[in-house]
């Protein structure tokens, strides 16, 4: 492990160099100028970083990329063997098959297609709750970010007892008020991953709401004078001025929400378990690379999901792009 | 209070009243519903932190779950009492204030040098390293959390006293940070540079004393963000953390100790609920006190991906 840290290391300097020269070379045609003593600083200055970046982020990321490829066996360390795309193969005939990575796929994207317009239109809404003077909006706003600060053990937890089967769970007697007969929520297919969204959405909300009303607050008054003045009403104005002004705000959140959609795990790891109708991508990558200690497989996953995520997040920032 | 109305963008002036008085009542009564469904977890566990195991047993699946313990008023303090002397959860809290302190100054100061470069400074490299840190705000990290435990585990040799580092100094580093320091050091003009490059200041004397009082805003952001992540984090921490010879484990955060003891010890729900409200306050105090901070924060750094 050290040698080939230090040969990557290597390696990762003859790149960097290679860009700085580069960037030299081509500095006339771009009209940059570099200065010495200027660039030294900040080479000084993002060192520190750099080099913690390049141990706890980069190396994990390359060294799970090459395990892709091999059939590392946490168990056996000494016993690691090329196995070139066996995992891919594997992976996909689970997916062919209709196995657990079929499963972990299709709740992945459930979750993805539900969450992400659910918990950014709670967060829109709220913000434009909160969004006005007095000291009742102040504390709703407070307690709008309460889940978010609350720990995820703890809020798991609650929703566990909150939607438990029989007649024990909340939801289940307040239903039967009303004469409907209690249901298993968590466990019946058709209703799991609907209450997940629901919670998660419910949990991170505050959050995106926060970053809404910072967008909020740099929208011109006299923007919304104006458009008073010609007559709009609150409907016109939030088209016409409010989601305008938005718009690079917007973009962020469906960035920052989509990539962490993508990567939910502890929801479903607290409040189910490894379930075939709740499991998740991230929590199969989970289970095969530290519960089975298949490290070698679960690393193929990882390096399937850092595509998608990557393809799908450049669409976006394409689409939405500032023209 | 009416002078700040009037700022406001949904103002409408042509309104009588009493209409005025009936819509602030609505407003009201809507925001109250809406904040008891999002504070539900902290009245749960508010509520069962008074409680003893039959109580408890007894309110589940009904209201009496968000409803204090009037009637046994003892139990409660017994609760918090047993959490605070029995469990030494004062000493957990203490490490994670501990880790949580080192890991907001060191990520101030690594992120924000790297991001005060990125965003002032021309250097040849530079583009590589702006492509970077949108690459790997985008590449899911927990995917390679097994061989970052490997290369922690050979770097330190997984020594007792060692492991502390293991825990703060991944930590320290976070992409997301230097993309928010980033952001926020742009939109700073450049005249108070120059301003201050004019009485003989160096780059790193500018970042100390002109750029760090400008971003107060980012500064609360980041140390708010850094802190409740230090604070809630159990996971990281439970792999690197070894426990002593003697069975304790002195090094562990707050959650880890928590989550440890939940599954050695006989611990009631109403202890639990009682040390998760004592370890609640931390947070909470410094989310409400730097709450108008973090708002500027994302809010000045223009946020564009």
């Amino acid at each position: 492990m050290i040698t080939s840290t230090i040969i990557i290391f290597i390696l990762f300097l003859l790149a960097f160099g290679g860009f700085v020269a580069y960037d030299l070379a081509t500095a006339k045609r771009r009209k940059e100028v570099y200065r010495v003593k200027s660039s030294a600083t900040a080479y000084l200055m993002l060192l520190p970083s750099v080099a913690l970046a390049f141990l706890f982020i980069l190396l994990p990321i390359l060294y799970s990329l090459g395990y892709a490829f091999t059939d590392y066996y946490l168990l056996e360390p000494n016993k690691i063997n090329f196995t070139f795309l066996d995992n891919f193969k594997d992976l996909f005939r689970e997916i062919a098959e209709k196995g657990m990575l079929y499963n972990a796929i299709k709740n992945t994207a459930t979750f993805v297609i539900g969450v992400v317009p659910l918990q950014i239109m709670l967060a829109l809404l709220l913000a434009l709750f909160v969004n006005r003077p007095g000291f009742g909006s102040k504390i709703f706003k407070v307690c709008f970010f309460a889940p978010v600060v609350i720990s995820l053990s703890i809020t798991a937890f609650l929703w566990e007892q909150i939607l438990a089967s029989g007649e024990g769970g909340l939801l289940n007697s307040m239903l039967s008020v009303f004469g409907i007969p209690p249901h298993d929520w968590l466990r019946d297919p058709k209703t799991a991953m609907p209450c997940i969204i629901l919670l998660s959405a419910w949990q991170g909300c505050g959050y995106q709401m926060l970053i809404f009303l910072s967008g909020l607050s740099n929208i011109r008054n006299d923007l919304y004078e104006a458009a008073s003045l010609d007559g709009a009403n609150r409907w016109h104005k939030f088209w016409l001025v409010t989601w305008p002004g938005l718009r690079s705000t917007f973009v962020y959140i469906l960035i920052t929400v989509f990539i962490g959609a993508c990567r939910i795990l502890t929801q479903p790891m607290l409040m189910t378990g490894y379930m075939s109708h709740t499991v998740t991508l991230s929590y199969y990558m989970y289970n095969s690379g530290y519960t089975e200690r298949l490290v070698g497989e679960s690393s193929a996953v990882a390096l399937l999901m850092t595509i998608f995520i990557g393809g799908i997040t450049l669409i976006q920032r394409r689409a939405f792009r500032e023209k | 209070m009416d002078k700040k109305l009037m700022d406001m963008p949904n103002f409408r002036p042509n309104k009588t009243p009493v209409k005025k008085t009936v819509g602030e009542i609505v407003y009201h009564v809507i925001g109250i519903v809406l904040s008891l469904i999002f504070v539900l977890p902290i009245l749960y566990m508010l509520a069962t932190s008074t409680k003893g195991e039959v109580a408890y047993a007894e309110s589940i699946g009904t209201i009496n779950m968000f409803l204090p313990d009037f009637a046994s008023s003892a139990v409660a303090f017994e609760n918090y009492k047993s959490v605070l002397l029995d469990y030494d959860i004062w000493k957990y809290a203490l490490n994670s204030f501990i880790y949580a302190a080192v890991v907001i100054v060191l990520n101030i100061l690594i992120n924000g040098l790297a991001g005060y470069a990125m965003a002032k400074l021309t250097f040849p490299g530079k583009r590589l390293l702006s492509f970077m840190i949108i690459f790997l705000i985008v590449v899911p990290v927990e995917t390679s959390i097994i061989p970052l435990y490997s290369i922690v585990k050979v770097m330190l040799g997984l020594k007792q006293q060692m492991t502390v580092i293991g825990v703060i100094l991944p930590a320290a580093i976070s992409i997301f940070n230097i993309f928010l320091f980033m952001q926020f050091f742009q939109n700073i003009p450049k005249e108070y540079e120059e301003a201050a490059r004019m009485d003989g200041a160096s780059t790193l004397g500018v970042f100390f004393k002109v750029i760090m009082p400008l971003s107060k805003p980012i500064l609360a952001t980041v140390a708010v963000f850094c802190f409740i992540g230090v604070w809630n984090d159990y996971l990281w921490p439970a792999m690197i953390l070894p426990s002593a010879d003697d069975g304790s484990w002195p090094l562990l955060p707050i959650q880890t100790a928590l989550i440890t003891i939940k599954s050695i010890e006989s611990i009631t729900t109403g202890e639990i609920m009682a040390s998760l409200v004592i370890t609640s306050i931390p947070i909470f105090v410094i989310y409400v006190a730097a709450q108008k901070y973090i708002v500027q924060g994302f809010g000045t750094s223009g946020l564009k991906m």
